[in-house]
């Protein structure tokens, strides 16, 4: 461990650590625009510079003569670090003001407005006067396609989205043109995006510039409320955070974790959220009636389950959407009721076991679209691959993601989960669950990493917690007040 | 005839030859052509840099960093191939002496780049080239071939044992790119931006690999060096730390503008301008010198008593860079002056850097509309905190280079800054 001092603190480091990074472990808060932990440094912005100076052979500390900007300069053993002293606080307010004479400080429409590094740095840093009269750049912008939405007239020219198109998504798509004031950052030939990584360009995007064309307009970031969560897009198990207000979750965003997704996740991933509140979700619980499926109370859903489990020639399938611990609820729960049923795990076609889960591109996707394959191997659960003979009964569990297999040969099913209406169509019965928005458990990913994910909002509908779904199957429809 | 034009030159007896001193003929039985070459390879590289050091050679394009040392920057061993890049961007305006050079003693400098690649282990280089030297890059392409069939570029040279391979690349018309690093991107196909440094060229420069990136001129002094030691150069030049001589590009208001070749501070701005460039056009009187290309800060007719070279220059709070004077006479607006030579930096700014993007065209709209009669008394405060923030606060020397002369101008011409502002038009129309 190497020491160096930050505003007069000895500050413990590891060589190679990056200044900024040093400082805030320290509770100093350097500010920055171009930097982002993620993508190579460019020194660009100039916000972050800092006063440093180096011990002499005499022992006396001698500060360099310029600014240096904190994230491209090495800390060394010894350093002295000065970031808050009149001449770095000047060049902050100048960067500041050099920043926002061509912006158009359109805040009160701006959708970034309340998480905008800019207008938090411009709060904490900069000036309330401008001294800007001259007319004000304004460029023209292209469409960028379903993703994106671009304000180039917002943009500071940090270049960030350049770099995470080049350095991260491996596709140069992002680029400046022209140069010096008139510079624009644009896409080649302002065509659309091309990458699946596309809504990460607004989530680094440190002003309004790239927005979301899914989110924007939709909800204020300061309603949103935040819960921890783990993708299930995949097996890759990529650490996210679900934002909500008044139980309806309105985004994804990534969750730093660098051992998994780094600072990134997919767009699959990010907008798969929607599903939670899709109108065609099956919400309450509903038997096969005169007129096809229809809405009914939990205990005629629940006998027709029981039915089913009870008939001797149930076959049990089990989504790989499942988290660890409804997973384990339906093993014990199936020993003793269904001890002779077959019980198989499906999920993703073409991939049957956890050896065909490999990586489905070069960053984050993995051929799995279920997030819970490896942990229901892990507890023993069997791949499907077809409906045993005589099985005229099939029992479906499944949390929404998980891709349902062909079951035209079974004379009934039963559906007990997340389905969408088209889906359960011909099925004798869905008692609804919950999606992985509604609850909390743990997801193993790909190599084996059990994740914990939180609720981030309460059961939609009357859909209930496999758990409780399982209590009223066992107890026959009595054992709850629910019956 | 000033004392100094009597002194010892190299380069401007073979210029006024002009074409006739381009040939490869020409060059070997006149200038003693690539005999540096063969003396150089029997030489250990050490040894090279060392005589390169020896002979107090500065960097001839702005920055006036010593040759020799540069090249011992240069690591012994790389995994990755070294490059000799020349600079031949000349893109700093008022600078022509490059072109001369490039013109008739193109051999010149193919010699001094296969001894720079000899004395740092390169066995490739680069010529990067302004993209409107599209005559010289003609040139230049000849003159490498007439190098290549005799032997003194490719494999084996003069049965030494070492490579060397030279490429002209043109660049497509950039002020950035004469800037080392912007010049290695935009060398390497990508957009000509200054890179973060460290990591210097000497460390990783073209392709990664280590490389010394240097002027024209300077690189064409090195067979001069090689053939007749470095204490011989360095006792060309008339101060201490700066050896040889200067090709300096006088141009303005002079009655004999054009390139001179003088002995390193051997002359004042002074005698320089009256004694050797004839005075000022129509006798007129002085109103300022910018002494050292667009970049450096303006001088006024008291303070041209200085001697003309690198440390004299910085003591003033000027420089010399690449050694391209200028002159304006009393009849010229300095208003309108320092405005043309701001939209110049704020056209060329490349645009990745906060300060420099933001900070000269703002610079430049405000000067626009002083010299327009729009102006306010607030203004030049104004323009001096911009140019202050923009001073030593950017990612390259770019940013100097406009707010230097803007904050020099306001302060040394607020008068004529006022009365702009005052009048409500120049004063001089």
């Amino acid at each position: 461990m190497s020491k160096c001092v930050i505003d007069g603190r000895e500050v413990n480091f590891t060589p190679g650590q990056n200044m900024i990074e040093v400082a805030k472990q320290a509770g100093v808060e350097i500010p920055f625009f171009c930097y982002h932990p993620g993508l190579t440094i460019v020194a660009q912005c100039r916000m972050c510079a800092v006063e440093v100076g180096m011990p002499g052979k005499d022992g006396n500390v001698q500060m360099m003569p310029k600014l240096q900007t904190a994230c491209s300069t090495a800390v060394a053993e010894g350093m002295v670090i000065k970031t808050k002293t009149e001449k770095v606080l000047k060049n902050q307010k100048s960067v500041m003001e050099f920043l926002l004479i061509n912006h158009p400080l359109d805040c009160p429409i701006c959708d970034k407005a309340g998480e905008c590094d800019l207008q938090d740095n411009s709060y904490k840093h900069g000036d309330a006067y401008m001294r800007y009269t001259e007319e004000r750049r304004t460029y023209v912008d292209l469409d960028m396609g379903p993703v994106i939405k671009k304000n180039m007239n917002r943009c500071i020219h940090c270049t960030r989205c350049i770099r995470f198109g080049a350095e991260v998504a491996g596709i140069r798509e992002m680029v400046a043109i022209q140069r010096g004031n008139n510079t624009e950052i644009t896409t080649i030939d302002g065509r659309a995006l091309e990458t699946d990584y596309a809504g990460n360009y607004a989530d680094i995007c440190p002003t309004g510039s790239l927005t979301l064309k899914g989110f924007r307009f939709r909800k204020r970031a300061w309603f949103l409320k935040k819960a921890e969560s783990v993708c299930e897009g995949c097996s890759k198990g990529c650490n996210i955070e679900l934002q909500q207000d008044a139980n309806v979750v309105y985004r994804t965003l990534p969750r730093t974790n660098l051992e998994v997704n780094k600072h990134w996740i997919c767009d699959e991933g990010r907008f798969h959220f929607e599903t939670i509140h899709d109108a065609d979700r099956v919400l309450s619980p509903a038997v096969q009636g005169a007129s096809g499926l229809d809405m009914a109370a939990w205990t005629d859903a629940v006998v027709k389950a029981q039915g089913a489990l009870k008939s001797g020639k149930v076959t049990v399938l089990v989504g790989s959407d499942l988290s660890q611990e409804e997973a384990q609820d339906l093993k014990a729960f199936l020993a003793k009721q269904a001890p002779q049923a077959p019980v198989y795990h499906f999920g993703t076609p073409g991939v049957k076991t956890a050896s065909d889960d490999v990586a489905a591109d070069a960053l984050l996707k993995r051929k799995s679209k279920t997030a819970n394959l490896h942990g229901l191997e892990k507890l023993g659960y069997k791949p499907f691959d077809s409906l045993p003979a005589g099985s005229e009964q099939v029992l479906v569990f499944r949390a929404g993601r998980a891709v349902l297999p062909d079951l035209s040969q079974a004379k009934s099913v039963v559906g007990v989960g997340v389905f969408l209406k088209q889906e359960a169509q011909a099925f004798q019965a869905v008692l609804p669950g919950l999606t992985w928005a509604e609850k909390s458990g743990t997801f193993v990913n790909h190599d084996g990493r059990e994740q914990k994910f939180q609720r981030a909002i309460l059961p939609q509908g009357q859909s209930k917690a496999l758990s409780e779904a399982l209590m009223l199957l066992a107890n026959q429809g009595t054992g709850t007040g629910a019956a | 005839m000033h004392p100094a034009l009597q002194a010892e030159t190299l380069y401007i007896q073979h210029f006024r030859k002009k074409d006739e001193a381009r040939p490869l003929s020409y060059y070997l039985e006149q200038m003693q052509g690539y005999t540096a070459l063969g003396k150089a390879l029997k030489m250990a590289p050490d040894a090279v840099i060392d005589e390169v050091k020896k002979s107090n050679l500065r960097g001839r394009g702005g920055a006036g960093f010593p040759t020799g040392m540069k090249w011992g920057f240069i690591p012994k061993q790389s995994p990755k191939p070294k490059y000799v890049v020349c600079n031949a961007d000349e893109s700093e305006p008022g600078t022509f002496k490059d072109r001369d050079i490039m013109r008739y003693t193109p051999h010149l400098l193919i010699e001094g780049m296969i001894i720079a690649g000899h004395a740092i282990g390169s066995k490739i280089g680069y010529i990067y080239i302004r993209g409107e030297y599209t005559r010289e890059a003609k040139l230049l392409d000849q003159a490498i071939a007439e190098a290549y069939s005799k032997g003194y570029l490719g494999k084996n040279i003069l049965g030494s044992g070492h490579d060397f391979d030279l490429t002209v690349h043109r660049g497509a018309g950039a002020y950035i790119c004469g800037e080392e690093t912007a010049l290695l991107n935009s060398l390497e196909g990508k957009r000509g931006e200054p890179r973060v440094k460290p990591p210097f060229p000497a460390q990783a420069g073209a392709f990664s690999g280590p490389t010394v990136v240097n002027n024209v001129e300077t690189l064409a002094n090195v067979p001069f060096i090689v053939n007749r030691g470095g204490e011989w150069f360095s006792s060309l030049g008339k101060v201490e730390r700066s050896g040889g001589t200067r090709l300096i590009s006088v141009s303005g208001h002079v009655k004999k503008p054009g390139v001179y070749e003088l002995p390193a501070g051997a002359v004042t701005i002074r005698e320089l301008i009256y004694d050797i460039c004839g005075g000022i056009t129509d006798d007129k009187k002085l109103k300022a010198v910018i002494p050292g290309g667009s970049s450096a800060p303006v001088l006024t007719p008291d303070e041209i008593d200085v001697v003309y070279d690198i440390e004299p220059l910085m003591k003033i709070g000027t420089m010399m860079g690449s050694a391209a004077l200028m002159v304006v006479s009393e009849d010229y607006c300095a208003v309108k002056l320092i405005k043309r030579i701001t939209k110049f930096y704020a056209h060329e700014s490349c645009g990745q850097c906060t300060p420099c993007r933001e900070g000269c065209k703002w610079m430049e709209d405000i000067l626009h509309r002083i010299e327009d009669g729009h102006g306010r008394e607030q203004d030049l405060a104004l323009l001096l905190d911009i140019a202050d923030n923009i001073n030593g606060k950017t990612l390259c020397a770019l940013g100097d280079a406009a707010a230097g002369p803007v904050s020099s101008f306001v302060r040394k011409f607020k008068s004529e800054f006022e009365a702009h502002i005052r009048g409500k038009k120049c004063p001089n129309v």
